[in-house]
Order: C-alpha cells, then sequence, then structure tokens
C-alpha cells in the first residue's frame, strides 16, 4: 500500500477545540485513482492536508510509500514534499513572474538541479502535457486548462509517489474540466497514484473509488 | 550560488519601483555619509597640510613684558632675547630640547627695486629651508659660505620676486635688490602656502642690526615629547631657563610669548578626531533611515509574497533556503544602491574639491579604499540585519495558511 492511515485524529485547538478527523482509517493501493468527496467542513481538506505533509496529526500513523509521517521538522517535511508528493490545486498556484517552464523547473531548483538540466526536464514534461509551444508564457498569458496542466506537469517533474490534487477542476469550465480529467486518466494508465480531493460528483465519477467523508469519519 | 542570483533578479525586476524607491533611500544615506566623511576629511587634509608645512615639534619664543616684580625689579620691564639665550636652552634641557634656532628680522626695512617696493627682511640659517618646507622655485637657498663670509645675498618668495622683478621669471637669479640702501644679489626663488619672506643670511642681518646680541624669535626644536603633559613641560622648561638669564618669574607668563605649536597641534589632532566621530555618527544615522526603509519593504514584500512563499514551501522550499533568498535580497538591494550612492558621493566630493581648490579650509576631499571597505562591511551587516526580521517573519508562514490565502 503506498498509502496506509491509522486512526489518525486531529484536533484544532482553540477556545473550542474543534475535533476535525476523528478516527480515519485508509489505505490506498500503488496505481490506484481515488477521490475523497465531502460537503465543506467534513474535515476533507485537512485530511488533504495531512496526507500532503502540510499538517501534522494529533495521534495515529500515517505511512506514505513505507516511510512513517511523524514529527518531522520543516526541513525533513519539506524534503518529503518535495521528493514524494506532486500537488495540484484549484488556484493552479504558479508563480506569477515566472514562465512556464521555470514554474514546472522550480521544485528542481529546491532540489540543486542546475538549471541547465532542470529546463531540460521541464521541457519534457511541458511535451508530455502538449505544451511545449507556451513554455515561454508567463501564466498570466496561459487559459485556466493550460495553468492547470503546467500545474500538473510541475507535479511530475520530481517523479512523486504520488499525486494529491485539491480540486483540480474547481477554476475550470467543464470543457476544461474534462481536459485535465482524462489528464488524469491517463497518467493513471501510466502507472501514477492519483488522490483528487473534491466535491464535484462529475469528477468523483471519473475515479476508480469514491471515498466519502463526513463529520471527520469515513462513511463509505 | 548563480540560481539564487538569478531568482532574486527576477523578484526585485517584477518589483522595479518599490525597488528602485527602497533603493533611493539606501543611496541617498550612503551618498549623505560618504559626502560628510570626506568633507571632514578634506578639513583634516588642511588642517595637517598647514600643520606639515610649519613643523609641529616647534616652539616659537619671543621676549614679552614682565607683570610681577622679581629680584628687585619692578613689573612692566620689557624681556630681550639675545644671542647667549640659545646655547643656554640648549644646554640645560638637553632632554627634550633638539635645536634651537633664533631669527633676527626687520620689518622695516626696505625692499626696492626700479619697479615696486616691499618691506621687512629675515634673517635665516641654511636649516630654515626644510624647517619650513620652502619650495625652491629656482635658483638655491642661503648656504653655509654665505653665512661664513657675510654675503649680500637673498632669497625671495615667488610673488615679492614678480612685483620687484617683473614677470620673467627667468631673470629673477642674478638681479639686484636694495635692502636698507645696500645692493642685494638674489640667490634664488621659494613658494610657501603663507610664507612671504624675503630672506638674507643671518649673519648679515645681525651686521645690519649693528651687531647687537638682541634677537627677535627663539625657535625650539624639540624632540621626545608625545603628550600634551610633554609638551606643556618643555614649555615651562623654557620659561624657568630663560627667567634666570633674564631675572624674571618663572610663573610671569606675559614675560615671554610662547607659540607651542606642538600641543597646539595635539589640541587641533582631537577636535579634528571628534569631528569625524561626529561625521560618522551623523552619517550612520542617515544611512539608519535608509535601512529601516529596506527592511520595511522586506517586511512588506514578505507579506505580499506570502501566498509565492506558501508555494514555494509546498514544492520543497526548506526554511534555510527563504531565509538565504531574503536575507540575500536585502543585501542585494543594500549593497548595490550603497555603492551607487557612494559612487555619487565619490564623484560631488571631487566636484567640491575641484570647487574649492583655492580654498584654504579644505583640500582634497574625499574618502580613500579604508572607508569605502568599512562601509561595504557596515552595508553589509545593515543588510542582512533589514533582511533578517522580515524572514524570519517569512519562516512563521505555514504552507497550509498561505495556500488558503489568496
Amino acid at each position: 500500500m503506498i498509502i496506509e492511515l491509522k486512526d489518525i485524529n486531529k484536533t484544532y485547538p482553540g477556545a473550542v477545540p474543534l475535533h476535525v478527523l476523528k478516527g480515519i482509517n485508509l489505505g490506498i493501493e500503488k496505481g490506484e485513482l481515488v477521490s475523497i468527496m465531502g460537503a465543506s467542513g467534513s474535515g476533507k481538506s485537512t485530511l488533504l492536508n495531512i496526507l500532503g505533509i502540510l499538517d501534522n496529526y494529533d495521534t495515529g500513523e500515517y505511512h506514505l510509500d513505507g516511510v512513517l509521517i511523524r514529527d518531522l521538522n520543516e526541513n525533513q517535511a519539506a524534503e518529503l514534499r518535495n521528493k514524494m508528493i506532486g500537488f495540484v490545486f484549484q488556484s493552479f498556484n504558479l508563480i506569477s513572474y515566472k514562465n512556464a517552464v521555470e514554474n514546472v523547473a522550480l521544485p528542481l531548483f529546491y532540489q540543486g538541479v542546475s538549471r541547465k538540466k532542470r529546463n531540460a526536464l521541464a521541457m519534457e514534461q511541458l511535451e508530455r502535457m502538449g505544451l511545449a509551444d507556451r513554455a515561454h508564457h508567463l501564466p498570466g498569458e496561459l487559459s485556466g486548462g493550460q495553468k492547470q496542466r503546467v500545474a500538473i506537469a510541475r507535479s511530475l517533474i520530481t517523479q512523486p509517489s504520488i499525486i494529491l490534487a485539491d480540486e483540480p477542476t474547481g477554476a475550470l469550465d467543464s470543457k476544461t474540466s474534462k481536459e485535465v480529467m482524462s489528464v488524469f486518466r491517463q497518467l493513471n494508465d501510466e502507472g501514477m497514484t492519483i488522490v483528487i480531493v473534491t466535491h464535484d460528483p462529475g469528477v468523483g465519477e471519473q475515479t476508480n473509488r469514491i471515498i466519502r467523508i463526513s463529520d471527520g469519519l469515513i462513511v463509505s | 550560488m548563480f540560481d539564487l542570483l538569478h531568482e532574486i533578479s527576477q523578484t526585485l525586476r517584477c518589483n522595479k519601483l518599490r525597488t528602485i524607491l527602497t533603493g533611493i533611500a539606501v543611496s541617498w544615506g550612503i551618498f549623505m555619509l560618504i559626502v560628510l566623511l570626506g568633507m571632514s576629511r578634506g578639513v583634516s587634509n588642511s588642517f595637517n597640510d598647514s600643520f606639515m608645512s610649519t613643523g609641529t615639534d616647534q616652539i616659537m619664543v619671543h621676549g614679552g613684558m614682565t607683570s610681577k616684580p622679581h629680584a628687585g625689579y619692578k613689573e612692566g620691564r620689557r624681556i630681550k632675547l639675545k644671542d647667549p639665550d640659545v646655547d643656554k636652552l640648549m644646554k640645560e634641557n638637553p632632554d627634550h630640547i633638539a635645536m634651537v634656532s633664533s631669527t633676527l628680522s626687520n620689518d622695516s626695512a626696505v625692499i626696492s627695486t626700479s619697479r615696486d617696493y616691499t618691506s621687512g627682511y629675515t634673517g635665516a640659517t641654511p636649516d630654515e629651508l626644510a624647517g619650513n618646507n620652502l619650495e625652491m622655485r629656482s635658483g638655491r637657498f642661503i648656504n653655509n659660505a654665505d653665512l661664513r663670509e657675510v654675503r649680500k645675498v637673498a632669497v625671495l618668495p615667488v610673488k615679492v620676486a614678480r612685483a620687484l622683478l617683473g614677470p620673467d621669471s627667468t631673470a629673477y637669479v642674478g638681479s639686484r635688490v636694495d635692502i636698507s640702501g645696500l645692493s642685494f644679489l638674489v640667490i634664488g626663488t621659494y613658494h610657501h602656502d603663507f610664507r612671504e619672506n624675503v630672506f638674507i643670511p643671518f649673519t648679515t642681518a645681525k651686521k645690519l642690526n649693528g651687531d647687537s646680541p638682541d634677537i627677535n624669535q627663539l625657535k625650539v626644536t624639540i624632540k621626545n615629547v608625545s603628550t600634551q603633559t610633554d609638551g606643556d613641560n618643555v614649555e615651562q622648561d623654557i620659561r624657568q631657563t630663560l627667567s634666570t638669564s633674564h631675572d624674571f618669574a618663572p610663573d610671569d607668563r606675559s614675560a615671554l610669548w610662547i607659540w607651542n605649536r606642538f600641543t597646539q597641534f595635539l589640541s587641533m589632532s582631537s577636535v579634528m578626531g571628534i569631528m569625524d566621530m561626529m561625521v560618522w555618527i551623523i552619517g550612520l544615522l542617515t544611512m539608519i533611515s535608509g535601512i529601516v526603509g529596506v527592511s520595511n519593504i522586506m517586511f512588506v514584500s514578505v507579506r505580499e509574497r506570502t501566498h509565492e512563499i506558501g508555494i514555494r514551501r509546498a514544492i520543497g522550499a526548506k526554511p534555510r533556503s527563504i531565509l538565504t533568498q531574503i536575507i540575500a535580497e536585502s543585501i542585494i538591494i543594500t549593497a548595490l544602491f550603497g555603492y551607487i550612492g557612494i559612487f555619487l558621493g565619490e564623484v560631488v566630493c571631487g566636484i567640491l574639491g575641484y570647487v574649492f581648490r583655492d580654498a584654504e579650509a579644505i583640500s582634497n576631499p574625499g574618502v580613500d579604499i579604508s572607508i569605502a571597505i568599512q562601509v561595504t562591511v557596515v552595508l553589509i551587516i545593515a543588510g542582512s540585519l533589514a533582511g533578517l526580521f522580515p524572514a524570519l517573519k517569512a519562516l512563521k508562514i505555514k504552507p497550509v495558511e498561505a495556500l488558503r490565502d489568496e
């Protein structure tokens, strides 16, 4: 199993502590394309943050590709995120003053890969996404679908263990949503493990398995 | 490293206006510092020049008037320095007096040619040339043969020579001038910033004075003194020694007029030191306002880029690389614009140096390489401090919150 969650609990402290995740048990096999669905406030974003090593959990165990993710300091977390996880966000999260190639190459910058080499690798990923001719455009000069494909290229460049997508079609129209989903399906066919968090049933239907979360518990 | 610079130049370029405005504040601070330091350096250069050109190890002694009754004499008696005082001073104070020479001058003697006239000559020995830092422009200075043979020769300052002998400077040496009705041969001309004495051999001056033992001034060259107290002590020793030969009270300060160039130099030096320090303080305070500006702008920049920093963190930027980037950015802004300030400051110092080239109060304003290095060090330290706090703030940004922040 590539992702294994055992009895994960998470409480946000405060005047009224908020118990968000109430014992999540979840396993995802290598090569799966799954969606996590739930209403807002159900805890799905918190779950995604924990899966993406962006947030800590209180109790339980999380194994990612055989590595126990627990009590990491910022440096270890950054390194694991860089190597093992590719992120795709609803709002693309591209850096506005960097062109497509530079955006795609950025994760390799933090691995210390030389500029020439990382730009060459970034071009390869852009070609794979069919965006070779847009390589030197700034994000502002790209359409929503193109931006999301640049973001997907960026998530792939470090050859991660999993791709985590947070509402990847949330900001796109239905036509480009379909395009982006077909990109995910294609990547999945090539063996990539992909977890998509969404509240859109149309997106959920296109995945192989739907995990429903409600009130901090997995219901199906 | 190159990659980091590339990253930084990219972020600075996408905020051109802000970068430039911040930079101007820094440039201005450094500019002020350099101009102030340069001008203060100019003032102290000129101070040193004028002191060096007459020597700082000399004490001039003139006879004065007694103000206290002593040894049976009433007060109000004029003290006249005489030839034997030279040897007496040398003999009784061997530790601190290297040399004593006497000057004999006559300020009312008329010096004339058919063209023009002036007045006043000074009897000189050959060592006056070096002692006064005179620059010979033509011919030679008075030598020992002139003294021995009591020759009627004269050395003129260039200005006086021009007035008396006309504009043709090649004809000065060998011309003749009348001094007190006697014909003197001009043997040389000299230049000095402010001295304009007509020099004749000391022995000749003596003879013109009717071979009297009176002298106008004693010039005491001191040695082995380094502090204000040493200088004051030598002065007191001179009073003591001369009080016995001229019968005045050793503590009677008006009996001798003493111009102690050494202690004067020390006190002027300390004034210069204080001025230098004040300039540094004012300059650094001006610079601090620039640095605070950089820090402020880096805070704004970090705030504006929270989202971007969140993205970078999510895709694997370690805290250290964010810290490095922000501090390096700050150092680069400070150093780059700082150097522009240094450059402009030097240019302005150069212009001022040109404008004031004839002024006596300022000479060669500008800063040397050691100041430039000190300023560089200050810039780098200031730049990293300016970047440090914003960078630490950036580190506190949690990627989750930053990504949510649209």
